[in-house]
Parts: C-alpha cells; sequence; structure tokens
C-alpha cells in the first residue's frame, strides 16, 4: 500500500499538470480547514471576551490590551503580518517571486485571531486570503516547484481562503482574478476554481450550509425604485471615498511618528475603538450579527447612521494604527448601514414605492465593498452568494457601478495600491496590467510602398529598392509576394550579400528561403497582426532582427495588410524617430 | 516542458505525508471546535426561548420577539423558534414580520398546520379574510404532529367564530356540517354546535341539534332557549313561545336570561296577534289583521318619506289609503285580504327603499310577519 503511494507521488512528481491539479485540491482543503478554524477561534473568542452587555470598562481594556500585545508581536516577530493581506499577498505575487514566508502566515493566524477576538474593529477575511496564499507559496516551495510554479499557486490559495471565509466560492475565485491577480482571464482560473470548491466543501462539512447573512426575500417593489438605488449608489461612493481617504490620511501621519512608537501604535487604535465601544458596543469586531440584523429591518434610522459613521472611523483608526485585519468586513458593515440609512429615509416618505431598509442595507453591502475594494464584479457576486438572493441583482448593480465610479473618480489610486505606494512599493495597477488602452498595430500600419515578387531578379530588385527609397521612408527588408499571396520578406542585406557574390541574375526566391510557402508552416514566419500590441511587434522584431514586418490578416496569413515599421512604432510610443533605418542597427 | 528543479523524492514525498497529517490534525481539531460551538449555540439559544417565553406571559410582546429572533439567529432551522418568533410579532401586532417569519416555515412545509394556522390568525388581523379563511382551511388539512384531531377540531372553530363574526352565513354553514360530524357528542359541544347553526341562518338544523339534546337531557334551560330561538326563526310562533316559557320556568333566578326570554315572549306575542296567516284564524280576523299590517306599513312611510311623496311611490300610498277606508263586500273579504297584504308589502318594500334598514317604531314584529307572508 505505502509503496504503491510512493510510486503514485513519485509519478506526480514526473507530472506537472498533474501536480498542480493535486496540489489545487489539497491546498483548497487545507486553507478551507485552517480557515474554519480561523473562524471559530475569533468567534467564540470574541462573544467570550465582549459580550454586549458586558461591563463598559472591559469594553475599553480589552481592545486596548489586545493591541498592545499584537502590536510588539507584529513588531518584534511578524512584521510582515500587520494589516489587511491583501498588498502583502501582491506584494509576493508581483515583486518577491511568490514567496510568504511560513512565520508571516503563522503571525497572521495567531495575531488577527487576537486582535479580532479583542473587539479590534477590522475583518478577517483580509487576512485569511493572505493565510490561504501563503500557505500555497510555503507548500509550493517546500516541493521545490519553479518561482512560475509558486506565483501561480499563491492566487490558488487566495481564492480558497475567500470562498471558506465569506462562504463564497465563485467571489473567491473572482477575487482572486480580479484584485489580486488583475485579470480575469489568467491562466490560473481552473486551479483557482477547483481549491475554491474544495474549501468551501470543506467548509459546508464542518459548518454546514449556512450562507454567511440570512435576508429575507427581498424585491423591487417598483420600478421607480432604481432611481433611489442609484442614490444610494451616490452615497455609497461618497462614503467609500471618505472611507479610504481617512484611512489614507490616519496612516500616513501614524507613520510620521517616531519609529520607536511603531509597536505602541496600535493600542491608540485599540483604545479608540474601546472608547466608541464603550458608548456603542456594537461597533466593536467584525459585527456581522448587527449587520444580520439591519439586513432583516431591525434597526431604527438613527442607529444605523450613527454606526455607518463610527464603524468608519473605527475601522480606519484600527487599520492605520497597525493592526493586523482587513477591511472587506468592515465594508460590508458600513455598506449595510448606510443602506439602510438611506432605506428608512426613502421608505418614510415613499412607503408604497419602496422595499424596506433591509433591501437597501443588501445593495449598501455590495456599494461600499465596489467603492472601497473596487472590484465591481466581485461585489456583486459576493453579495449573491452571502445572501442567496437574487431578486436584487439589477439594483445592486447599478448601485454598485455608480458607487464604483464615483470611487475612481475622486480617489484615483484604488486603496490597496496607495496602501503599497504609502510603503514605498509601487504595485501593478489593474490598468498597467491589463492589455485594455494599449497601443496596436493597427495604430501604426502602414500600406507596403513596394512589394518584391518572388521571380524577380535581385539586380532588379536592387533599382526598385534604390528608387523606393527617394521617395519613402528608408527601410532595410520588403514583402516578397506572388501576386496577392505574401511569399516572406527579405532584407537588403541577402540582396546586397548576393550581388557581391555575381548572383545578381538570379531570382529573389533563389536567393532566400522565404519561410512561406503554398503548403509550409506558417507558424515561424516572422509577421504580426493588426489588432496585436506594439510591444508583441517589438518583441517579434527583437526576435527576427528584422526592423519591417508583415501585417497579416488572422483568416489568411498569406494575404498581406501592410507592413509595421520600428521608427512608427517608436514615435507612436514617443520616442524620437532615428533618421535611418541603419542606425537601428548601429 | 521546461525541467522543474522539484524537491528530492524523499522531501517531495516527506512534504504531502505532512500536509496529508495536517489535513487530518485540522479537521478533527475544526469538528471539534464546532461541535462545543453547536451546543453552546444551542443552549444559549433555549435560554433565549425561555426568556422569551416569560416575557409572552408578562405581555411583553415586542420584547420577546427580540429574545425568539436571537434564538432563531442561533438556530435558523429550528422550526419551534420560529413559530415563537411569529406567535410573538403576532401578539405585538408587527403583522407584515410575522407574515415574513411564517412564510419561510411555509416554503419548507406548506403543510404546516400550526404555521398555517398562525398564518391566519396573521391574514386576519391584516383584515385580508379571504386569504385568513383559505390558510384556516390548510392548518384544518394540514399536518400536526400531535393531537391532530383535537387541533383540526380547534381549528374549526376558530374559523367558525370568525366566519360568525363576520356575518358570512354561507361559509359558516359550509364548515358547520362537517364538524357536526367531527366534533364530540357532548352536551356541551353540542349545544354550541346549535347556536352556531342559529348564527348561520340554519334554524331548522338548529332546531334539531337541540330537540336532539333534550332527549338526552330534557331538563337543560339553555338548550329549551335555543330551541326557542331555532323556533323562533322559523316562524313557528306559539312554539318559540312554550320552549321560552319552559326555559323561564327552568331557570327561574338568572335575570339576563329572563329578560331575553321576556322580550322574546313579549314579540312572539306581538307577532302571534299581528300575523293574518296564522292557522284556524276566521276570515274577517284575517281581513282585520291585512288591514292593521297596511295601517302600520303606512305609518311607517309617512315618518321617513318627504312630503309629498316620490311620484313612484305615490300610487302605492293612494292605494293603501284607499284600502283603509273601503268598505267590505263580505263575498270579496277573501281576495281583499291577499290584496291588503300584497300592499302591505309593496309598502314595506318602499319604505326599506327609501328609508333604510332601520328599526320601525311599531317594534320588530312588522317586518317579521310581513318576511313570514313573503316566504
Amino acid at each position: 500500500m505505502l509503496l504503491r503511494l510512493k510510486k503514485l507521488l513519485d509519478r506526480l512528481r514526473q507530472n506537472e499538470n498533474q501536480l498542480t491539479i493535486v496540489l489545487s485540491l489539497m491546498i483548497g482543503a487545507l486553507v478551507g480547514l485552517v480557515i474554519v478554524a480561523f473562524i471559530l477561534l475569533t468567534g467564540r473568542l470574541a462573544a467570550r471576551m465582549y459580550p454586549p452587555d458586558g461591563a463598559g470598562w472591559h469594553r475599553i481594556l480589552l481592545p486596548t490590551l489586545g493591541s498592545l500585545v499584537t502590536g510588539y508581536l507584529l513588531w518584534r516577530y511578524f512584521p510582515l503580518a500587520r494589516g489587511s493581506g491583501i498588498p502583502q499577498t501582491k506584494f509576493a505575487l508581483f515583486v518577491n517571486e511568490g514567496r510568504i514566508s511560513f512565520r508571516t502566515v503563522l503571525g497572521k493566524f495567531f495575531c488577527c485571531s487576537a486582535s479580532l477576538a479583542s473587539g479590534i474593529a477590522l475583518g478577517r477575511e483580509g487576512p485569511s486570503a493572505h493565510i490561504g496564499a501563503g500557505l500555497a507559496s510555503v507548500i509550493a516551495r517546500r516541493l521545490g516547484l519553479s518561482q512560475e510554479r509558486v506565483k501561480a499557486l499563491v492566487p490558488v490559495g487566495c481564492s480558497a481562503a475567500l470562498a471558506a471565509a465569506f462562504n463564497t466560492p465563485i467571489a473567491g475565485v473572482l477575487f482572486s482574478l480580479e484584485e489580486v491577480m488583475g485579470d480575469l482571464h489568467a491562466s490560473v482560473l481552473g486551479t483557482a476554481v477547483l481549491s475554491s470548491a474544495t474549501s468551501w466543501m470543506v467548509l459546508h462539512l464542518v459548518l454546514g450550509d449556512d450562507p454567511l447573512f440570512h435576508v429575507s426575500g427581498y424585491k423591487l417593489v417598483h420600478p421607480s425604485e432604481l432611481g433611489i438605488y442609484a442614490v444610494l449608489g451616490v452615497v455609497g461612493g461618497v462614503g467609500s471615498v471618505a472611507f479610504v481617504k481617512l484611512l489614507l490620511g490616519l496612516r500616513l501621519w501614524f507613520m510620521r511618528l517616531p519609529k520607536w512608537s511603531v509597536w505602541l501604535q496600535p493600542a491608540i487604535g485599540g483604545l479608540s475603538v474601546g472608547v466608541m465601544g464603550y458608548f456603542v458596543p456594537e461597533v466593536m469586531g467584525v459585527g456581522y450579527n448587527y449587520v444580520e440584523k439591519v439586513l432583516n429591518g431591525d434597526m431604527v434610522l438613527k442607529i444605523v447612521a450613527l454606526l455607518a459613521i463610527l464603524k468608519i472611523v473605527a475601522t480606519a483608526v484600527s487599520y492605520s494604527s497597525g493592526n493586523a485585519g482587513g477591511i472587506f468586513g468592515p465594508s460590508l458593515f458600513i455598506g449595510a448601514m448606510m443602506g439602510a440609512a438611506v432605506g428608512s429615509v426613502a421608505h418614510h416618505f415613499l412607503p408604497g414605492y419602496t422595499a424596506g431598509p433591509g433591501a437597501y442595507a443588501l445593495v449598501g453591502m455590495g456599494t461600499a465593498f465596489a467603492g472601497i475594494v473596487r472590484t465591481p464584479m466581485t461585489s456583486v457576486i459576493m453579495i449573491f452568494e452571502m445572501t442567496r438572493d437574487y431578486t436584487i441583482i439589477v439594483p445592486l448593480m447599478i448601485s454598485n457601478l455608480i458607487a464604483f465610479f464615483i470611487s475612481q473618480r475622486l480617489q484615483r489610486e484604488p486603496i490597496y495600491e496607495a496602501l503599497a505606494q504609502q510603503d514605498g512599493v509601487h504595485l501593478p495597477t489593474a490598468e498597467s496590467r491589463s492589455d485594455h488602452g494599449r497601443l496596436r498595430v493597427a495604430q501604426v500600419m502602414r500600406a507596403a510602398p513596394l512589394v518584391l515578387a518572388p521571380e524577380m531578379s535581385v539586380s532588379s530588385a536592387m533599382a526598385q529598392i534604390s528608387g523606393d527609397r527617394l521617395v519613402g521612408t528608408p527601410l532595410d527588408a520588403w514583402p516578397v509576394a506572388e501576386g496577392r499571396e505574401l511569399q516572406g520578406m527579405i532584407q537588403e542585406s541577402q540582396l546586397k550579400e548576393a550581388a557581391s557574390k555575381g548572383d545578381a541574375v538570379k531570382t529573389i526566391g533563389e536567393i532566400a528561403n522565404l519561410g512561406l510557402h503554398h503548403h509550409g508552416d506558417a507558424q515561424d514566419f516572422p509577421h504580426v497582426h493588426s489588432d496585436h500590441t506594439l510591444s508583441v511587434a517589438l518583441e517579434r522584431m527583437g526576435t527576427t532582427k528584422l526592423h519591417v514586418l508583415p501585417v497579416v490578416s488572422r483568416a489568411n496569413v498569406r494575404h498581406l495588410l501592410g507592413i509595421v515599421v520600428l521608427g512608427d512604432v517608436l514615435e507612436a510610443y514617443g520616442v524620437g524617430r532615428l533618421s535611418t533605418t541603419q542606425e537601428y542597427a548601429e | 516542458m521546461p525541467q522543474q528543479r522539484l524537491a528530492t523524492g524523499t522531501s517531495f514525498i516527506g512534504t504531502f505525508v505532512l500536509m496529508s497529517i495536517a489535513l487530518a490534525a485540522l479537521f478533527v481539531i475544526d469538528t471539534f471546535l464546532a461541535r462545543i460551538e453547536r451546543a453552546e449555540d444551542r443552549a444559549g439559544a433555549m435560554r433565549l426561548l425561555a426568556e422569551g417565553h416569560r416575557l409572552m406571559q408578562d405581555g411583553h410582546y415586542a420584547e420577546a420577539a427580540e429574545r425568539f429572533k436571537d434564538a432563531v439567529a442561533v438556530e435558523r432551522d429550528n422550526r419551534d423558534y420560529r413559530l415563537a418568533l411569529a406567535e410573538a410579532l403576532l401578539a405585538a401586532k408587527s403583522f407584515p414580520e410575522a407574515e415574513s417569519t411564517l412564510n419561510e416555515l411555509l416554503q419548507r412545509d406548506s403543510t404546516d398546520g400550526d404555521a398555517n394556522l398562525m398564518m391566519a390568525r396573521v391574514m386576519v388581523g391584516e383584515m385580508r379574510i379571504p386569504e385568513g379563511v383559505s390558510f384556516y382551511h390548510r392548518a384544518i388539512y394540514g399536518r400536526w404532529n400531535t393531537n391532530a384531531a383535537q387541533n383540526r377540531l380547534r381549528v374549526r372553530y376558530e374559523l367558525i367564530d370568525l366566519l360568525a363574526r363576520q356575518n358570512d352565513k354561507e361559509e359558516l354553514l359550509a364548515e358547520l356540517l362537517p364538524l357536526q360530524e367531527e366534533a364530540p357528542d357532548d352536551v356541551k359541544t353540542r349545544k354550541r354546535i346549535g347556536q352556531l347553526f342559529l348564527s348561520a341562518g340554519s334554524s331548522a338544523r338548529a332546531a334539531d341539534v337541540f330537540q336532539g339534546i333534550l332527549r338526552r337531557d330534557p331538563q337543560d334551560p339553555d338548550v329549551y332557549a335555543g330551541l326557542g330561538e331555532a323556533e323562533f326563526a322559523r316562524g313557528n310562533y306559539p312554539a318559540a313561545r312554550s320552549n321560552f316559557l319552559e326555559a323561564s320556568r327552568l331557570k327561574p333566578g338568572d335575570k339576563a336570561v329572563e329578560d331575553n326570554i321576556r322580550k322574546r315572549l313579549e314579540l312572539s306575542e306581538q307577532i302571534m296577534t299581528l300575523d293574518p296567516t296564522r292557522r284556524g284564524l276566521p276570515a274577517n280576523e284575517r281581513y282585520r289583521r291585512s288591514l292593521k299590517l297596511v295601517a302600520l306599513a303606512l305609518d311607517e312611510i309617512n315618518r321617513c318619506l318627504p312630503t309629498p311623496a316620490l311620484p313612484s311611490a305615490q300610487d302605492v300610498l293612494d292605494a293603501a289609503s284607499k284600502a283603509l277606508k273601503a268598505r267590505l263586500v263580505e263575498s270579496r273579504q277573501n281576495a281583499v285580504t291577499d290584496a291588503n297584504l300584497d300592499l302591505a308589502e309593496q309598502l314595506w318594500q318602499i319604505r326599506s327603499k327609501h328609508c333604510g334598514s332601520a328599526v320601525p317604531a311599531s317594534g320588530d314584529a312588522l317586518p317579521l310577519v310581513l318576511a313570514k307572508i313573503d316566504q
């Protein structure tokens, strides 16, 4: 039995694809179990440490002490385990070759458990993502996988963690692709889905089939209600920006404090939360039980409005002072409260046309998430998965997009990029990672000024080239076509070499291996398509040592559409044009 | 495929072994923690439920609902917690909330008798009577975990009481017919059924029920009173009178009963002296009574109609005045009596049309006699 297992593992070791699939499943299960433990620990401890009906002084002392202890631990032993974990995961992925140390994973788990259990107003989902990504990285490196493979497994762990933390398997995958990878079509999609599904299955096995929030079935009462959801989008967008700006501003202030105070700073956050919690206990911790209450319309306007404001302040000060914890959960809390406030006002004035405040709280959660985290796709799917309520999806999309748009306008830098920048790290933005908006070949392509025939002699080709040089931009290679069918490219150097050898009477077809024949393999032939980015064109020019490439049709690679010239490419990038193609060579 | 620099065989296998051990250990730890959490949650929910019930008993329904809500939040699948919550919300008159709570229960099991009964009460509370009746029916034919027959009977009584309050005689009768079969055969239940048949306007069935009881217990004054009402409603005034007298004799000290019976007796007497259709009356007495009816009806009209009378009513009024002044030819006595009765009915129709259904100044006897003639 053991021998057979050993053989199986040995075979797995030889097959990269099978290994990746098996690892995705194992990482999914392991991360799922770790996150379940994380949820149970933080939940149980929090319920014991600061019950809402407990003594008021308790609520001041506990977060202060908790953040003091975790602050010291973070400063002394786990400096990379601060904050939410999403910027850290992105840093590992894009800067640190996918490396997250086991020490950081341990630090994140224990420090976050302690700080969340003590009532710090942060969430557990961001840290979960970091823990998941970290575990994947540790396993991959221990197995000796290549850097690329390690990097590919980081989002796999991340999606498994989010699937378990939020009980949202689809949103877990989406978030990993949309925010962490910045590419919804990333090649890790399949493995991320596998790990997410495994993790979700483990969660259900241990904790049962319960959505994160239970919501009464809401529906659109009247079409005009969409207008109010749009207003909620505006409120959510502005609220999100206020939260992000406050958090970034406070963090900058804390960063300017003397270095020696770093370990003490989290206690300032803890004390602030404690003072707020003394008067309003609901502001402490993750607060999902209050979110559920507001989703079911069980809180009044004054309370929800107050909670929205207090939670913004509490979370901003907790995070910026350096405590361990995320902003996902607080975003949902803030959004739910803002939504309920808008919904209460709307329902008061237009009772016949609007649903109850709970419906708005539900949409508000997604709105704040889209505004703060800036992942509109993920937020729509996440709210749907969290509540399993499909009826509210259209208002949710409208509100989310408005909040996303406003947030983008008023706060250019997304929160995670801005946080990394404050730390002196320049993470690639979603825009910079996507092909969208990049320059394309079609923008610089031109008609070929001269097309040579394969049966043309070398001498007459050289004569034509000289004539062409007098009237147009100087080129160092020309397309060779038979009728309308492209045969390949011929370089001036090839013609000159043939002439010097006394082969001036030979045809072009005889002196050059044109590469593209009627029945030949066209894959290696140097060419670009009009929808290629200019960076692809540059890469191919570098590989083929040609400064001119033919632009061909995707439907028929022998159909010449035009040419793309190095000078034009450089000019499109804003680099000065060189006078002759010879200068490129120099 | 690029060659990877994978860990050595031992290290590779070792990592998988470590992962497997970690998976097993974590699974055990998680299951243990989850079990503790579930047990604590369950105990907490039970505490909340008990607290809620105590608050309900003290009449603090809104606070009780809060406790039940917290209990439901802990144990979502617990049907009893949801029912308790719905009951508290219903008592606190939070009908929409109670409705949504019950909807969730009914989505899980649409045949749940308790939930349907509660929903029926919510509908009645919101004055959505037809929907309420429908939920009562679902409760009657639904699933009950314990004492199904007793619960169904209880629900049917509740529905019948509602229908009686709504004065929906047709529906009431429809519910009473099966109840007659299902209900236990004790005197108390039979008396109630008899009264309900009276409310449903089925005096013949009511009389049957009361007579059935009297066969077993001929000394029950309430049954005589009920039978008197049934006979009265059937227009059988002498029988009504004798039953009322018997009830009065059997229960002499009860002032309320005596008052009621006295009123009924007086009315019966009035009707009997006014009713021209009574058997055995001589023709001249029938004629005299028919004239009396015309006179009383005309008098009632004159009290409420404006003078001069409406053109549509004028012909009938003229005919009535003429009939009252006319001299009787003995050979035409029966024909004139019938014509007078027709005239009295027409007058009463005019009165009902223009003066509404207010109690006539002459008392209840006149409309009852005219209704009997109409039958």
